[in-house]
């Protein structure tokens, strides 16, 4: 139907405005939702008239304009990680945590898949899985969270969140610094593609569902880093003997050196350092320096002990980087 | 052909006991953008029946006198759909209501109390009802639009 392109006659200016009885209540509009009014809402359009007709106020209502607001497909996905997810070779079910969010408006389920597999990053994990936050805590809780199948996938309401973990394996052959890149997408059940597309009578309400300015499909990556440390031992040797010189002769005085080297971005759990008393040797009692420090020989709070056939230092959790220096004292029979 | 249908359905009931009628249409288009090839954006109009959030609506409002005689202190006041935010009035002298249709005036003069009691200036999106009125009757016979934007939430 074209426009009419009539002008009208009459000048239209600012007046008091009559009072009109026949005007209906009409509620205050509602704040918007950031996905826009929800899918399958009328809007609904009569405007009302009034005039006099010789002393008497007539009201007219117009014809009313009915339409229906479709649904809006819009998914967003973003990694929730801080940064670089650290694990370490041989790890499992390690974490890495994305949100989805549907930013249409209407109810949609979300469909994830992951591709662990991004060609330019070190590694891959192995065992990938996808868990919903059922909780809703932001923590992957073992036998809380459901694991994602495509048969179910999660039903979002418009402008709703969710918490979504990826849980992969870390080979073991994995070395320090290497990094992995996975990543989520999340997709719109109804469907996806170009922005505008339509889906006819898919939308929520019996309408259409339109693609909008996301293409109803959103991905991001998360990242793996694994943080490990290695540890390199030396030892040496030096010897004093009775006279002042350095011949291996008995009641020369011989003083081991180990040197632990931990290097890495990562650290090392439960180190303990132990080395036995060679034959034809004494171990000289109270002998043991940790970096300069002397250690008793009994188990006690310091780090030393001697059991009669070897010492050993505990050095519990070292990170890498630190070079710990041990010393303890024989002499040859 | 719909224009027709719809004002004679509005003008039958008031013939009988009226001796004029003026008789009011409501239309709304969606205005769509497309950009042509050379680059330049053509506007379409479109009477749809289904819109999505952040459509450009343009309402058409439009009377005609069919009656024997003038029409005087003519008002037409429209209501803003809940889902609908008032955009601009091309038409001049529109006054409007930010409260549900108690108060009217022109926009710059009206105030919205927050719900911490301070008030601020109203803005469009709180336009509750867009009103116009003619300060001169409508002849015999004449007609005219009153048009106005929204944009659907």
């Amino acid at each position: 139907m074209s426009l009419r392109r009539r002008t009208h006659l009459h000048s239209v200016a600012l007046r008091a405005p009559l009072l009109l009885a026949a005007l209906s209540p009409a509620s205050l509009a509602s704040q918007a939702q950031a996905a826009g009014t929800l899918a399958g809402t009328p809007i609904e359009n009569t405007a009302t008239a009034s005039y006099d007709d010789g002393g008497t106020t007539i009201t007219v209502d117009s014809n009313t304009v009915s339409l229906i607001v479709d649904e809006i497909l819009d998914i967003a996905v973003t990694s929730a990680d801080p940064g670089d997810v650290p694990v370490r070779p041989g790890e499992l079910d390690s974490v890495l945590k994305f949100t989805v969010t549907n930013g249409g408006n209407g109810p949609e389920p979300v469909l994830l898949t992951i591709d662990p597999n991004i060609a330019s990053d070190d590694f891959d994990p192995a065992a990938v899985t996808i868990f919903i936050d059922t909780d809703d805590n932001g923590v992957y809780d073992v036998g809380t969270d459901t694991l994602y199948t495509l048969a179910t996938p999660p039903t979002l309401d418009p402008d709703a969140s969710i918490t979504v973990f990826l849980l992969g394996d870390i080979p073991a052959t994995t070395a320090d610094g290497e990094r992995s890149e996975v990543e989520l997408t999340g997709t719109a059940a109804t469907g996806s593609g170009t922005p505008g597309t339509v889906f006819a009578g898919q939308g929520e309400g019996g309408g259409d569902a339109v693609v909008g300015s996301t293409g109803a499909t959103a991905n991001d990556s998360g990242f793996y880093a694994v943080v490990d440390a290695t540890l390199d031992l030396t030892k040496s040797a030096t010897v004093l003997d009775p006279f002042g010189g350095a011949t291996q002769v008995p009641g020369s005085v011989i003083t081991y050196r180990l040197t632990a080297e931990t290097t890495g971005s990562g650290s090392i759990d439960n180190v303990v350092i132990t080395d036995a008393i060679p034959g034809a040797t004494t171990y000289v009692d109270e002998s043991i320096t940790l970096d300069s420090t002397g250690l008793t020989d009994t188990a006690d709070a310091d780090a030393g002990t001697f059991d009669g056939s070897g010492i050993a230092v505990t050095l519990g959790t070292v990170a890498g980087g630190t070079t710990n220096i041990i010393e303890f004292q024989v002499v040859i029979d | 052909m719909k224009f027709l249908i719809a004002f004679l359905a509005l003008i039958a009931p008031a013939s009988a006991v009226l001796g004029n009628q003026v008789a009011l249409d409501s239309q709304v288009f969606v205005e769509r953008s497309a950009e042509q090839a050379d680059g330049s954006v053509t506007v379409t109009l479109e009477e749809p029946t289904r819109v999505v959030p952040g459509d450009n609506l343009l309402f058409v409002l439009t009377y005609q006198n069919t009656g024997a005689e003038a029409a005087e202190n003519f008002v037409v006041t429209n209501p803003m759909p809940e889902a609908v935010v008032f955009g601009e009035a091309i038409d001049s002298g529109a006054v409007y209501s930010v409260d549900g249709g108690t108060v009217f005036g022109p926009l710059a003069e009206l105030r919205i109390a927050e719900e911490s009691g301070v008030e601020r200036p109203a803005h469009a999106a709180d336009v509750t009802h867009i009103r116009w009125t003619l300060t001169e009757p409508i002849p015999a016979g004449e007609s005219g639009q009153l048009k106005f934007r929204g944009i659907v939430r």
